[in-house]
């Protein structure tokens, strides 16, 4: 177990910066989620970390020692790779225990520790067979074994997830959640999935541009997405975000205007989560729209409106079902709003 | 792409016509071997002789014999031991470095394979002659190396970029060093590309004639292919035990290849295609 510090650490191959300037300080027994889209910077800050790429500046810390001249083998930690990295030749057993073997463990123990690491992750009745034999969710579960059983002082995790379908993937995520609590290992854990991060992290890290956007836990980046890139990428659907401008405490856009008291002038960009619109009589309405679809998703419908040329979602009420290009009539919830500058598009009220 | 019962019937004949010309050499090497000494220019000509015999092989099968075959195994054997050996920790380097000088190296040994044995067989001669390795096995088994090893470390190359690198990063996280990520993770996965490999190596070498006439000049040092010119004299030549050592050349590496045929086919085509 350990703390992870990176200090202005930096990365570019050839003429492409990966990451810019990255600080970040992981507490003792933290579960950190990497997030943000392909090509963010996510993956290359796991891989430095673990010692597999060399940052082209900046220190990395763990456990308050510097590690950038500690090749991977020394730095004590274990990596769950996308694609599992499970050794074909070998057993699941051999899998699991070949850390173990080259700690120059003895056969007696490093059964027992192989054991007791596959029943953690319930493959204790498969140890003979051979990686090609196992299913995905299977060889998720020996790749997690193979890097619990040897009591690491840091695990990394690389899109574990993603290679397996929406169903197991629910399950595995309660398990790896569950499972990181009761080791209280500190976790680093690499995604593009938005809803693995906002249920696994104690914090999440928003990358993009090879930047980080925001750090916080994930209650508050929903609650206050520092700008509009964390707005747009954060909820399933994610922040509606309309262009306007605000004159007298008054937000006027393309098609309307709303009222906003106490907001200073100038260009900004509106933002507003889907469950924070309703659909509402016409003389109360905020904004006017038409209709661009309309889904019953069950527990609420999901409807997708145009209001002028944007496109925004609402999550309304299941019986709100609307037709196909007609008028509608939107509501907004007023004290769940949030601005952003138009240009820098930075949350408006971070400074207070 | 359907194919009518007409093409379909065209491609099988033509398929079987192709076979025909392929082994009726063989075929007719083993009927030789079978006849007795008067038989072979019969006229007419029998594809099968009436009266098989064995006698050509016990002939055939002299202590010179034996001697050629042992210097073959001892050779060849050296030769794809080496040759494998080598070309495995060059394939490695070639298919994980980054340096530019790898890429310039490669090409270097892409262009070492297209030179022709005979343009090659003086300077290597005389090579030999200074080093004083003239008639021995060292001086075959460094030539049958260096003419091997640019084809083998290709092969090997393109089998070692297919598999996948993480598999070496997770050993390098779970504590190995880098031999023993070779060792314990490279090599066995290499397993299938190294047979295919050696199985190479072994049929060049195993029917290498001109380094081995060149090289060799007692019966003592001959291999295999270089006495079976011991049947053609000057008045005449002995087919019969001429083919009957023939078979007995052929078989080992028919055997082996046959044993190994499901490797060296994914061998082969691995890696053969970029991926």
């Amino acid at each position: 177990m350990a703390t992870v510090e990176l200090q202005n650490l930096a990365k570019n191959f050839g003429g492409f910066t990966a990451l810019e300037d990255l600080n970040l300080m992981i507490e003792d027994g933290e579960f950190l989620v990497l997030l943000g889209p392909s090509g963010c910077g996510k993956s290359t800050t796991m891989r430095i970390i673990a010692g597999l790429d060399e940052p082209t500046s900046g220190r990395i810390l763990i456990g308050g020692k510097q590690v950038n001249d500690i090749p991977a083998r020394d730095r004590n930690l274990a990596m769950v790779f996308q694609n599992y990295a499970l050794y074909p030749h070998m057993t699941v057993g051999e899998n699991i225990g070949y850390p173990l073997k080259i700690q120059r463990i003895g056969r007696a123990d490093r059964e027992r520790r192989v054991r007791e690491a596959a029943a953690k992750v319930e493959m204790q009745e498969l140890l003979t067979r051979r990686p090609a034999e196992l299913s995905g969710g299977q060889r998720q579960r020996v790749a997690l074994a193979r890097a619990i059983v040897r009591t690491p002082q840091l695990f990394l995790m690389d899109e574990p997830l993603s290679n397996l379908d929406a169903k197991l993937r629910t399950v595995m995520r309660a398990e790896l959640k569950h499972l990181q609590k009761e080791l209280a290992t500190t976790t680093i854990y690499v995604t593009h999935d938005q809803v693995e991060a906002m249920t696994l992290a104690d914090r999440i890290v928003i990358l993009n541009d090879a930047r980080i956007q925001q750090i916080g836990a994930p209650a508050e980046i929903y609650a206050r997405p520092a700008n509009v890139f964390v707005a747009g990428f954060i909820g399933s659907p994610p922040m509606n975000l309309i262009a306007g401008e605000i004159k007298d405490g008054i937000f006027v856009h393309a098609t309307g205007s709303l009222k906003v008291e106490g907001e200073p002038d100038g260009a900004v960009t509106l933002g507003i989560r889907p469950e924070d619109i309703s659909l509402v009589a016409t003389d109360k309405a905020d904004l006017e729209g038409k209709v661009y679809s309309s889904e019953l998703l069950g527990d609420c419908t999901l409807i997708n409106a145009h209001i002028g040329k944007t496109l925004i979602a609402a999550k309304v009420r299941p019986e709100d079902v609307r037709e196909i290009n007609t008028p509608v009539s939107v509501g907004i919830d007023h004290s769940k709003l949030h601005f952003f500058d138009a240009s820098t598009g930075t949350r408006r009220d971070n400074a207070k | 792409m359907k194919h009518t019962a007409t093409t379909r019937f065209g491609l099988a004949a033509l398929q079987i016509v192709l076979a025909l010309f392929v082994l009726l050499p063989f075929f007719w090497m083993i009927s030789v071997s079978l006849k007795p000494a008067t038989e072979p220019f019969a006229i007419p000509a029998r594809l099968w002789p009436t009266a098989p015999t064995l006698e050509n092989y016990v002939t055939a099968f002299r202590p010179e014999f034996r001697t050629y075959f042992m210097n073959s195994i001892i050779v060849s054997g050296a030769s794809v031991a080496i040759t494998v050996t080598l070309a495995l920790l060059a394939a490695y380097s070639f298919s994980r470095g980054k340096l530019i000088a790898l890429t310039v190296l490669m090409g270097a040994v892409v262009i070492a394979q297209m030179f022709p044995h005979s343009a090659i067989i003086i300077p290597i001669y005389k090579m030999m002659r200074l080093a004083d390795l003239l008639n021995t096995y060292t001086s075959l088994i460094i030539a049958y190396v260096s003419v091997t090893l640019p084809v083998a470390i290709w092969m090997l190359r393109g089998f070692l970029i297919k598999l996948p690198v993480s598999l070496e990063e997770a050993a390098s996280i779970d504590g190995a060093g880098p031999v023993r990520v070779f060792w314990d993770i490279v090599v066995p996965l290499a397993r299938p590309g190294v047979i295919a490999t050696a199985v190479y190596v072994l049929i060049v070498t195993w029917q290498e004639f001109l380094f081995a006439l060149s090289f060799t000049s007692t019966k003592e040092m001959r291999t295999l292919p270089v006495g079976l010119n011991d049947f053609i004299g000057q008045y005449g030549i002995r087919y019969g035990e001429l083919m009957a050592s023939s078979v007995m050349v052929s078989v080992p590496v028919i055997a082996i290849f046959f044993f190994l045929q499901r490797y060296l086919v994914a061998g082969l085509t691995a890696g053969a295609v970029k991926g």
